[in-house]
């Protein structure tokens, strides 16, 4: 493959490269990094309202209400979704052999989406929910976000148009079908919802919520951990073959089973069954996928010990294979009837979002910026550091919330169990969630501070 | 036709949005089609076919209590929907009544909808005439005062503010009321 190299190493570039420039991936980073930081504060303060309940409770904009929903925007669209597309942004390029198609687009997609991000922010304190979950932010909006993705969207799907390799990894694809089945999935969740109600307006809704996770995350996540695992460790893909059972399975498979939301609820039992068998179904992508991803590491696991990124790759695959064991057995009616509605379910979305796509995204960023900025990584040991209190409290986190989820609703299931001891029941475990955030929380904190201190640094040693 | 997909973008764009329209037709466009239900308001009057009732519009003062509702994100922690499980059907009942199955019908003026995902707090559903309003007025401004070991926030911004207040309780002493599921001079107003 030609040699490739950032415009930050441009001295040590032989003659011909091609030299990337870099300034999208590096503007969309820096802000994901800022509002991971930013909106971590966030979700310290409502996973310490569980347990203190009165703490800021008489400010309308700083009441849970408020500021669960910025949680969830913030963490999903300003920090992950924003460090996906710049990681997107960096690989792309790299994998197509050519300069990004324009750095002038990309910059203003970067403006846009801090725009769109502050807007949220304002918009979610001051009440102006739209009721739908996931999609809270209100229209205009909602509109300036297809603008943005639409030119993300043409900005990478012209790079790839304009390859030098004609055949496309794996990555490329997840990312083109990411950018593709994001665009129906969002206006179906946020401008199809505007013409229906009940029912039909929350199938419509789920199928927008389950997706975002399953052809938004999963697909850009997926995209940058088959480009990072083999990268970080210098070591081929195990098989494209498997790759592409995994992508196309996924691209059949997933859409069916947003109604495993709504089971045992007042939607069609017909519907409900067509996506228990589709969740269930959902085991071949997975597996495919994981298998290829380990296999990918066979005989290269002593790697870990000494690459950060690398660890939290591998850690973000295992995460990724237990989140999407437990989603296709919550969907079997006998399990819903116990884990739906309870603290399990925070506890499976958080593994899927932070332990899995958020690792990527975290690997992806440690490793590019200091390529991106031509200079070491600020702190070693500081990345070792925050790997550990993520990983930490990120178990922490999901264990209790498993174990103390089951629980409460093994007792909803006994009626003559009045509904406050069950929240009372749920206290110890609620602290102990609290405290596995702050865990988190200081792990994002050195994780930020290590990536600011790498691009503002004047260290200007090469990196390895 | 896959392997073509690996060097061919347009072809690998066509054939992931062929795939991925097929499911998504199938579960969101043909359901409501198919289930005449999901569109037509709950009605009936014949002791013999099961419950009666008749669900109606919201009126103009609960569908204000509504927005707040939404506005406050009250559907973060409570659900509105009594779900096809026994458990469901016996603790949101009442004085010894069990709570009717929430169904499709009876959500048909619902927009946004509010089913919920989370139960931090009890559902809803059919919470309409459990409490009076003094009830919720104590309950709004602290609501420890009369559930002990409650984790949810007060709301004085809403007990405190009459009209607010007002269409709050007007809305929640609605909800569930669309099938007649107690003895009509057991609601509490």
């Amino acid at each position: 493959m030609q040699a490739q190299f950032s415009k930050a190493e441009v001295a040590s570039a032989p003659e011909g490269a091609v030299v990337h420039d870099d300034a999208t991936a590096k503007w969309f980073l820096i802000s994901s990094v800022a509002y991971f930081f930013i909106v971590g504060i966030i979700a310290v303060i409502i996973a310490a309202k569980f347990v203190w309940p009165d703490l800021m409770g008489t400010m309308s904009w700083l009441t849970y209400g408020r500021l669960r929903p910025l949680h969830v925007n913030g963490m999903l669209f300003g920090w992950l979704l924003a460090a996906d597309m710049g990681l997107a942004y960096y690989v792309i390029p790299r994998l197509c052999g050519v300069k990004l198609w324009s750095e002038k687009l990309g910059l203003a997609t970067a403006i846009l989406w801090n725009v769109i991000i502050l807007g949220a922010v304002v918009t979610l304190l001051a009440g102006l929910n739209q009721g739908w979950e996931y999609a809270e932010l209100p229209w205009y909006l909602d509109i300036l976000v297809v603008v943005a993705w639409i030119m993300f969207g043409v900005n990478i799907l012209m790079t790839v148009a304009s390859r030098k390799h004609q055949a496309m990894y794996v990555t490329i694809w997840y990312t083109m079908g990411c950018i593709l089945w994001t665009a129906f999935v969002y206006l179906t969740g946020n401008f199809a919802t505007l013409f229906a109600t009940g029912t039909n307006q929350a199938n419509l809704n789920w199928m927008y919520v389950h997706n975002a996770v399953g052809l938004i995350f999963t697909p850009i996540g997926l995209a940058i951990a088959y480009y990072f695992i083999p990268r970080a460790s210098s070591t081929p893909l195990h098989s494209h073959k498997l790759s592409m059972v995994g992508f196309w399975s996924l691209a059949f498979v997933y859409v069916w089973t947003g109604a495993h939301h709504m089971l045992h609820g007042p939607i069609s039992q017909w519907l409900q069954t067509i996506s228990i068998a589709f969740s269930v179904m959902l085991l071949i992508p997975v597996w495919a996928v994981v298998y290829n991803l380990f296999a990918t590491m066979k005989g290269q696991w002593h790697q870990l010990r000494e690459s950060v990124p690398l660890r939290f790759l591998m850690s973000g695959v295992v995460f990724y294979l237990l989140t999407c064991f437990q989603g296709p057995m919550h969907s079997l009616r006998t399990v819903n009837a116990i884990v739906s509605k309870t603290d399990w379910i925070p506890g499976h979305a958080h593994m899927a979002v932070l332990g899995c796509f958020s690792f990527f995204a975290i690997a992806g960023t440690y490793f590019v910026m200091p390529k991106i900025f031509g200079k070491a990584l600020h702190s070693e040991a500081m990345a070792n550091w925050s790997y550990w209190l993520l990983m930490v409290g990120g178990l922490g986190f999901f264990v209790t919330l498993w174990l103390g989820g089951f629980w409460q609703g093994w007792q909803w299931n006994n009626w003559s169990i009045p509904f406050i001891d069950t929240v009372i029941a749920l206290r110890p475990i609620w602290l102990v969630r609290f405290v596995s955030g702050v865990m988190m929380f200081a792990g994002i904190v050195l994780f930020a501070y290590n990536i600011l201190a790498t691009a503002l640094g004047d260290d200007e040693r090469a990196a390895a | 036709m896959f392997q073509k997909a690996d060097n061919n973008a347009l072809w690998a764009i066509g054939l992931s949005l062929a795939l991925f329209f097929i499911g998504g037709i199938l579960t969101t466009v043909v359901p409501p089609l198919v289930d005449t239900t999901w569109a037509k308001p709950f009605e009936n009057h014949d002791p013999a076919k099961g419950i009666t009732g008749k669900v109606v519009p919201l009126t103009d003062l609960q569908k204000k209590g509504r927005a707040i509702y939404v506005r406050e994100g009250c559907w973060y922690c409570h659900t509105q929907q009594i779900r096809t499980l026994l458990a469901d059907t016996k603790r949101y009942g009442w004085r010894g009544v069990d709570a009717p199955i929430s169904t499709p019908d009876e959500f048909v003026y619902d927009d946004p909808h509010m089913f919920g995902t989370k139960r931090t707090g009890p559902d809803l559903a059919r919470v309409g005439g459990k409490y009076d309003e003094q009830w919720h007025k104590t309950h709004f401004r602290n609501p420890r005062d009369l559930v002990k070991g409650s984790v949810m926030p007060p709301y004085p911004w809403i007990a405190n503010d009459p009209a607010e207040f007002k269409a709050m309780v007007a809305y929640l002493q609605n909800l569930g009321r669309g099938k007649d599921w107690r003895p009509a001079n057991d609601y509490e107003k």
